[in-house]
């Protein structure tokens, strides 16, 4: 092998080596994964569908994973370790307790508000025209005119 | 060097901002203080002729069609009023209808249109 | 020299804050010497800026070390454009674009307007000037783009600069920000057209029709640099994303979802002269979703791939959007007698009861999207634990909103206005529904069982028969008057009314560009290692390795690998993912694509397993080009909109002051 070849397969190798150590990503450890974040910091994604490059979070994370399950845990008890380990950060969602609730609990009362809102329009808006009517008197004086206008807009 | 540039920049800049003389002030477009029932009136016409076409293309039944274009005809007669109002000057030469708003005896103007004059109490209709 | 850079930002600086004062105070006092003194100012401070930003790309381009600014995102090895585009490749030149953008749209505001609207243009002259004064603090204190390299008092420099990352260096991720501020920035102008009307109690809805372009125009910019930069990921990223719920990403939709409601809301002020508050509401929360979003890209409040650095201006940002959001309050609290309904709503089931729900669910999308994109900071705030609030909540948020949204889309153009009786609307609706109703069974017997998917479909088919049936109708009367052919007929047809035409066309994109998002539903993915000659095989493709190649150039060392792809026995390409390790120390990878209507192959090249086998990521995109599809109609749409309807009326007008209009007839075809 030709030395520059070699160096650029040391570097490259460098690069990969995590990616490939875990890039069999089973449909198991992509249930768990998905209620997982990934918090490398620069996606948004959940440690099931993380597809970066060389990520230094999701990868050992499906690492993780995957010897849990080998061991016979459960995706609860998987998510829990993590949890106890990390945080609630760890949780690609918000768990639905407490204030962290409030995460899915907030669009619902907003959208609830919003009708109220709507509501509300309709029924003021519905009432009668606060300004007094034109009278019929009036229209008559203008129908000629408008009908008129009107024919030659139709063309 | 710097300061050379520096200074012509700053003298450039303000001679430009500050040197506003008269005949540089533009006259303002006329703008007609009914622009807005202008507009009003514009848009109804165009509300109108929409209708007309949404009819003609089947999407309105006619019930819709009838008490939808007799709203916007009274709202459109509601405006022309307002403008006549407004801008009573020049009646249109083939109307030679008196204005309904000013009373044929006293003279005298009133907001709408009146069976019996407010000032002179004289009958201001000549016909309905 | 290299201090004129800054004196001219900071002379720019000066002349805000004289336009500010010069406007207000000649507008108090009637003195139209100082009015125009002001608008002068504008146009002198667009001067000064543009001067600033060529003295700045003149230094990127000519490889001008001595500034920190070129130092840090600038090379000699990087191709031009991409020196070029290094301007806004940072925090400091990225916010001097946003300016000199801002002051490029103030300078034609002012001149556009010189004759028109003097009663309205000091104040907003004033507001622009307010937020260009706001912007010229950033980039005159904290964040100046001429800072030079210094030793004590001894000007310095570098040898080569650190140069753009290069998976920045990118057609589209060239072209992403300047399109993106061209649309944040323009929204401070229908913002200070309308705050100027409320504070001037301007008769009649003039600032609509003024702005009305300036939304549209800067609506259509927005669009497009959000889908650049969806495109940009899709690329370039590696992994075939082109949306991630980023912090940043969500802030760039926010003002897009709220321009987008008030587009429609307007209509119902236009038309009948309802929903005044509301539509200030909206024009006041675009404006101010825009500044906040900048905030949020900037200030590093929240983490973000596409974060500046973490910069001391988060306070600025606060403080200014803080104040503008109690005056703005204030404004419309003052003047609610000023912005009364004209009229009143006929009928519950009429287009303006449809527009009323499609600005509710629009604006319940954009709080969910910036409640979720906060909500890591409140909760962290309140209850001292970090949390993560990451895509799947977007999604299952935003989806169903997404589909009702769609479902609006095709009812709002079979309901009339004022009213439409049960009889008319069973006509309308019933052979749209069916359709949707039998699209769905189709699918369904092809073993689709995915229900989001299902619905979206079916919704697909049911707006888009409803938008051809207005084509269809509208096209079959005009040929039945004047003879013409259907396709003639629908030309004039548009051609006749281009904005709710155009605006049609818009709403068939946003359905092509639905269709393109649930295929997201049945993405594939593989991940293997192959040597030379070993083959592996992802969804309908058989694909064979062939070579490995590797080598390197003056900027980057590369490995790549050939890949023969067969379906169905016979090769119908050869792709090359390549993986790229620059001179900078960045890495990037080059996707291959096979680009078709139904499904794209991705490959990408992940790196080598060992010394002879090669990591590759294979991905199947179903109906992702579907989505460029639909961006590319949505900018025919929008431009549609922009062109005027062919048939202006003149009425018969009034004569007023002196000022003559002859009695009209419709002008015709000009």
């Amino acid at each position: 092998m030709a030395p520059a070849r070699y160096l650029l397969w040391m570097v490259l190798t460098g690069l990969s080596l995590a990616q490939v150590s875990s890039e069999f990503v089973t449909a198991d450890i992509r249930r768990a994964g998905s209620r997982l974040a990934c918090l490398c910091g620069s996606c948004k994604n959940s440690v099931g569908d993380c597809a970066m490059l060389g990520c230094h979070y999701s990868l050992p994370a499906r690492q993780k994973i995957a010897s849990l399950q080998a061991q016979g845990a459960t995706d609860d008890a998987i998510i829990d370790s993590f949890v106890r380990e990390k945080g609630k950060v760890a949780l690609v969602v918000p768990p639905v307790e407490g204030f962290f609730g409030l995460a899915w609990w907030m669009p619902v009362v907003v959208m609830g508000l919003g009708l109220a809102l709507v509501y509300w329009f309709i029924q003021r808006m519905s009432k009668p025209a606060p300004v007094a009517p034109v009278e019929q008197r009036v229209l008559d004086r203008y129908k000629e005119s408008i009908e008129k206008d009107l024919a030659s807009l139709e063309e | 060097m710097i300061v050379v540039v520096a200074v012509a920049l700053v003298v450039v800049v303000l001679w430009f901002t500050l040197g506003v003389r008269a005949k540089d002030l533009p006259e303002p477009e006329p703008v007609s203080p009914i622009k807005h029932l202008e507009d009003k009136k514009a848009r109804i016409y165009e509300s109108l002729r929409d209708l007309n076409f949404e009819f003609r293309v089947g999407k309105l039944s006619d019930t819709d069609y009838q008490r939808t274009k007799t709203e916007l005809q009274k709202e459109l007669a509601g405006v022309l009023a307002d403008i006549d109002k407004a801008a009573p000057a020049p009646a249109p030469a083939s109307n030679t209808k008196q204005d309904p708003l000013v009373c044929p005896h006293c003279k005298a103007r009133f907001d709408k249109p009146m069976k019996f004059c407010g000032q002179c109490g004289k009958a201001m209709e000549t016909r309905s | 020299m290299e201090n004129i850079g800054a004196l001219s930002l900071f002379l720019a600086l000066c002349l805000s804050v004289y336009a500010i004062l010069g406007s207000l105070t000649g507008k108090w006092r009637g003195n139209n010497f100082l009015i125009v003194s002001a608008e002068r100012a504008v146009l002198a401070v667009w001067g000064l800026l543009t001067f600033a930003s060529g003295m700045l790309v003149y230094a990127l381009l000519t490889d001008d070390f001595r500034y920190a600014y070129v130092a840090s995102h600038s090379s000699k090895t990087m191709p031009s454009i991409y020196k070029f585009a290094a301007w806004w490749g940072g925090q400091e030149g990225s916010l001097l674009l946003w300016t000199w953008i801002l002051s490029s749209y103030s300078a034609v505001v002012v001149w556009q307007n010189r004759r028109k609207y003097r009663a309205m243009m000091p104040y907003v002259t004033a507001i622009i000037s307010v937020t260009q004064a706001f912007f010229l603090i950033l980039i005159t204190v904290p964040l100046t783009p001429f800072e030079v390299l210094a030793v004590g008092k001894e000007i310095t420099t570098v040898p080569d600069g650190r140069g753009l990352n290069p998976l920045l260096q990118y057609w589209s991720m060239a072209i992403h920000p300047p399109t993106l501020y061209l649309g944040y920035v323009g929204f401070v102008v229908p913002f200070a057209f309308a705050m100027a009307s409320l504070i001037t109690r301007a008769p009649g809805d003039s600032w609509i029709h003024t702005t009305r372009r300036w939304t549209l125009v800067t609506w259509m910019f927005q669009s497009a640099g959000i889908l650049l930069g969806a495109g940009w990921a899709y690329a370039v990223l590696g992994w075939g994303g082109y949306w991630g719920w980023d912090p940043v990403e969500n802030a760039s939709l926010l003002p897009w979802i709220t321009a987008t409601a008030f587009l429609h809301s307007v209509m119902m002020q236009e038309k009948k002269g309802m929903m005044k508050v509301w539509n200030m509401v909206l024009v006041a929360a675009t404006y101010l979703l825009c500044i906040f979003g900048t905030f949020l890209t900037r200030s590093g409040v929240v983490s973000s791939v596409h974060a500046f650095a973490q910069s001391p201006i988060g306070a600025y940002f606060v403080t200014f959007i803080v104040i503008e959001l109690a005056a703005v309050t204030y404004l419309i609290l003052d003047r609610l007698e000023f912005l009364k309904s004209e009229s009143q709503l006929e009928s519950v089931v009429s287009r303006e009861s449809s527009f009323l729900f499609n600005n509710l669910i629009l604006l319940a999308s954009c709080f969910s999207i910036l409640w979720g994109t906060l909500f890591p900071v409140i909760s962290e705030a309140v209850t001292g634990e970090k949390i993560s609030v990451d895509a799947p909540f977007f999604n299952r948020v935003n989806v169903p909103i997404g589909l009702f949204l769609l479902f609006l889309t095709g009812v709002g153009p079979l309901i009339a206005w004022r009213r439409s009786s049960i009889e008319s609307l069973k006509k309308a609706f019933l052979w749209p529904l069916a359709g949707m109703a039998v699209s769905m069974g189709i699918l369904f017997a092809l073993g689709i069982r995915h229900i989001f998917a299902l619905m979206s479909f079916g919704l697909c088919v049911f707006v888009t028969w409803t938008i051809l049936s207005e084509f269809y109708k509208g096209a079959a009367a005009i040929s039945s008057k004047s003879g013409q052919n259907l396709v003639a007929a629908m030309v004039e047809l548009t051609h006749r009314n281009t904005r709710r035409y155009g605006g049609y066309i818009v709403h068939v994109a946003i359905v092509i560009m639905f269709i393109g998002f649930t295929g997201a539903a049945f993405n594939k993915d593989a991940t293997v290692e192959v040597k030379e000659g070993g083959k592996f095989h992802l969804g309908g493709y058989d694909m064979t390795l062939t070579k490995i190649n590797s080598g390197q150039n003056d900027h980057y060392r590369y490995v790549s690998a050939d890949i023969a792809v067969h379906v169905n026995g016979s090769q119908v390409a050869t792709l090359r993912p390549e993986q790229r390790r620059y001179t900078t120390g960045d890495g990037s990878s080059e996707v291959a694509i096979r680009r078709r209507l139904n499904e794209d192959l991705y490959l990408n090249f992940a790196g080598m397993a060992n010394e002879d086998k090669a990591v590759i990521q294979a991905y199947v995109f179903p109906l992702v080009s579907w989505i460029w599809i639909g961006f590319a109609a949505l900018l025919g749409g929008t431009i549609i909109c922009l062109i005027p309807s062919k048939i202006r009326y003149s009425f018969p007008k009034t004569q007023v002051l002196g000022q003559v209009v002859k009695e009209g007839q419709p002008v015709g075809p000009r």
